[in-house]
C-alpha cells in the first residue's frame, strides 16, 4: 500500500465501528432515559397505593415515611376542574448539567387531596393525614412534606399524631422551619386563630401567612396551608368545596329515600340551601361557611335516623 | 491508446478499469455491510425493547392489581358510599341506590378502578339481579366498560336506618364489594 493511500478496509473499519460505537452509545443513554422514566412512574404511582391505608378514615390522622434512596423530587400540579384531581411525578437527582431529571409519567390521583409543595425535593417524605368534616365527613386530607418543622406556641392537643417531622416548642433541628402560632421569632410561617365563637380553640378557623401570602383556613385545613402553596392550598380547597357540595346533593336523594321509609328528616332545605353555596365556593368562603355548616351539624345531630 | 474502461483523473493519476472494478466492489461490499450492521443492531434493538417493555407491562399490571386490592377500603369508606364514618367497611344502601343511578356518573372519572359493585350475599341468589328492580341484589356503581376485567372483593355490611315503633335502629345485611383491575393496555388501545 501507497503511503497516504486510505485502504477500503480501514475506511469500512472506521465508518461500521463508528456506526456501531454510535448506536450503541445511543442505545445505552436512551435505555438509560427509558429506565429512569419508567421507575420514576412506578414509583409516582406507588405514591398513590402507598397512601391508601394513610387515609385517616375513622381514626383520628394518620401516619407514614417514605424513604428514597436517592434525592427525589415530587412534583404535584392540582387541577380544580369539577372533582378535580391532583397528578403526581416524581424526578430523580442527576447531578450532570441540569440537576433535577425529566420527571416520569405523572399519576393522576381524583380521589384523593394532596397537600404539598408544587415541587418538593428530599431523601424522607413524611406523610400525615386528616380527616375534613364540613360538617358530614368530605374526605381525608394527606399531607406530604420532606421538611421538619418547628410548632412555636402551639396550643395542646392541636395535633396528637406524634409526627417524627413536626417538634413543638424546644426543637432540637437547626434547619426546620418555624411555624409560630399568634407569636414568636424568626417564624417562617405565622398562624393566626380568628375564631371566637362555637370553637374548640381559636385556631378552628383563621389565616396561615407564609411566602408574603395569606391563606384563610377552617379545621385540619390549616396543616394543608402550613405544608402546601398557595396555589395547590387553594386549588384542593376548590375541589374538596365541589365535592362537599356533590355530597351534599346526593344527601338530599337520600332524604326523599329515608322520608318514603318514614325515616324523615328536616334537613333537605338546609342540604340545598347547603349544596348551592358550598359547591361553587373558595377559600375566601370558608369562615362563613364554617359557622353555617355548625348549625347544620347541629340540627342533624336532633334528628331521629340522622343524616350522617 | 487507453483501454475504454481507463479513467483520467489529472495528469497524476490514473486508474486502471481493474482498480476502478474493484474499489466498486469493495465500495458495494461496504454498503452491504453497514446496511447489515445496521439491521442487525435495529433488531437486537427491537429485541431488547420487547424484553423491557414486557416487564414494564408486567410493573404496570401488578401496580394496577395493587392500587385496586388497597382501594377497596378506600371505596367503601369513601363518604359517598360509607354508612357511618365511624364504622369501616359499611355501605349505606340508600347511597348505594342514588350513586348506582344517574348521580353516579358525575364520579366516572374519579375512581381508580375499573368498576365498582356490590351484592348481596343473603339470601342467596341464582343469578345477578341488578338494581333497581323487584327482587334485586346488585348494585352496579361503576363500570368503565373494559372487558376481561379481573377482579377483587371483600365483604362489607349494607345497612340502613329505620325507624319502627318510635325507636331507630340499623338493619345491615353482608354484603360483598367487588372492584376490578384496571387494564392499561385496553385504555391505551382506546386513545
Amino acid at each position: 500500500m501507497k503511503s497516504g493511500q486510505f485502504s477500503f478496509v480501514w475506511l469500512f473499519a472506521i465508518v461500521a465501528g463508528g456506526a456501531i460505537l454510535f448506536l450503541a452509545v445511543y442505545g445505552a443513554l436512551r435505555f438509560g432515559d427509558t429506565a429512569r422514566f419508567q421507575s420514576d412512574s412506578e414509583v409516582a404511582k406507588s405514591i398513590a397505593i402507598i397512601t391508601d391505608p394513610l387515609q385517616a378514615g375513622f381514626a383520628e390522622g394518620s401516619f407514614g415515611k417514605i424513604m428514597f434512596q436517592q434525592e427525589t423530587r415530587i412534583n404535584n400540579v392540582c387541577f380544580d376542574d369539577e372533582l378535580g384531581k391532583n397528578d403526581i411525578s416524581v424526578s430523580t437527582w442527576s447531578g450532570i448539567g441540569e440537576e433535577w431529571n425529566l420527571p416520569g409519567g405523572a399519576t393522576s390521583i381524583h380521589n384523593k387531596y394532596i397537600f404539598s409543595s408544587g415541587k418538593s425535593s428530599g431523601l424522607d417524605y413524611y406523610v400525615f393525614s386528616k380527616s375534613f368534616d364540613f360538617p358530614y365527613e368530605v374526605s381525608d386530607l394527606i399531607f406530604l412534606t420532606p421538611e421538619n418543622y418547628c410548632f412555636v406556641n402551639m396550643p395542646g392537643g392541636l395535633l396528637s399524631l406524634n409526627v417524627p417531622n413536626i417538634e413543638v416548642d424546644n426543637c432540637s433541628v437547626v434547619d426546620s422551619v418555624r411555624v409560630c402560632f399568634g407569636s414568636g421569632d424568626d417564624c417562617d410561617v405565622m398562624v393566626y386563630g380568628t375564631c371566637s365563637g362555637g370553637c374548640n380553640s381559636v385556631y378552628d378557623e383563621g389565616i396561615v401567612a407564609k411566602d408574603g401570602v395569606d391563606m384563610k383556613y377552617v379545621g385540619d385545613l390549616m396543616y394543608g396551608a402550613i405544608f402546601s402553596d398557595k396555589g395547590i392550598y387553594d386549588c384542593n380547597v376548590r375541589r374538596l368545596m365541589y365535592r362537599a357540595g356533590k355530597i351534599a346533593s346526593e344527601f338530599v336523594e337520600k332524604a326523599d329515600l329515608m322520608d318514603a321509609r318514614n325515616c324523615n328528616t328536616n334537613l333537605k332545605p338546609d342540604l340545598i340551601a347547603w349544596e348551592s353555596l358550598v359547591g361553587n365556593s373558595s377559600v375566601d368562603d370558608l369562615a362563613s361557611l364554617r359557622s353555617m355548616a355548625d348549625v347544620i351539624d347541629g340540627k342533624n345531630k336532633k334528628e331521629g335516623c340522622g343524616m350522617w | 491508446m487507453v483501454a475504454k474502461n481507463f479513467v483520467f483523473l489529472g495528469d497524476r493519476l490514473q486508474v486502471t478499469g481493474y482498480r476502478v472494478k474493484n474499489g466498486q466492489m469493495k465500495i458495494q461490499q461496504m454498503a452491504v455491510m453497514i446496511v447489515a450492521v445496521f439491521f442487525f443492531f435495529i433488531l437486537v434493538g427491537l429485541f431488547f425493547l420487547g424484553v423491557v417493555f414486557k416487564d414494564v407491562k408486567g410493573s404496570a399490571g401488578d401496580l394496577q392489581r395493587e392500587q385496586a386490592i388497597s382501594s377497596m377500603s378506600v371505596i367503601a369508606d369513601i363518604s359517598e358510599l360509607n354508612y357511618d364514618s365511624s364504622w369501616s367497611m359499611s355501605v349505606d344502601e340508600d347511597k348505594l341506590r342514588i350513586m348506582s343511578g344517574d348521580f353516579g356518573k358525575n364520579y366516572d372519572l374519579f375512581w381508580p378502578v375499573a368498576s365498582i359493585g356490590v351484592y348481596k350475599v343473603y339470601p342467596r341468589f341464582d343469578e345477578i339481579k341488578k338494581c333497581p328492580g323487584v327482587g334485586c341484589n346488585y348494585y352496579e356503581i361503576y363500570d368503565n366498560g373494559q372487558s376481561d376485567v379481573k377482579t377483587y372483593s371483600s365483604y362489607v355490611s349494607i345497612c340502613e336506618r329505620i325507624r319502627e315503633s318510635g325507636s331507630t335502629y340499623d338493619d345491615c345485611e353482608i354484603g360483598k364489594l367487588v372492584v376490578g383491575v384496571r387494564s392499561l393496555t385496553e385504555e391505551m388501545g382506546n386513545r
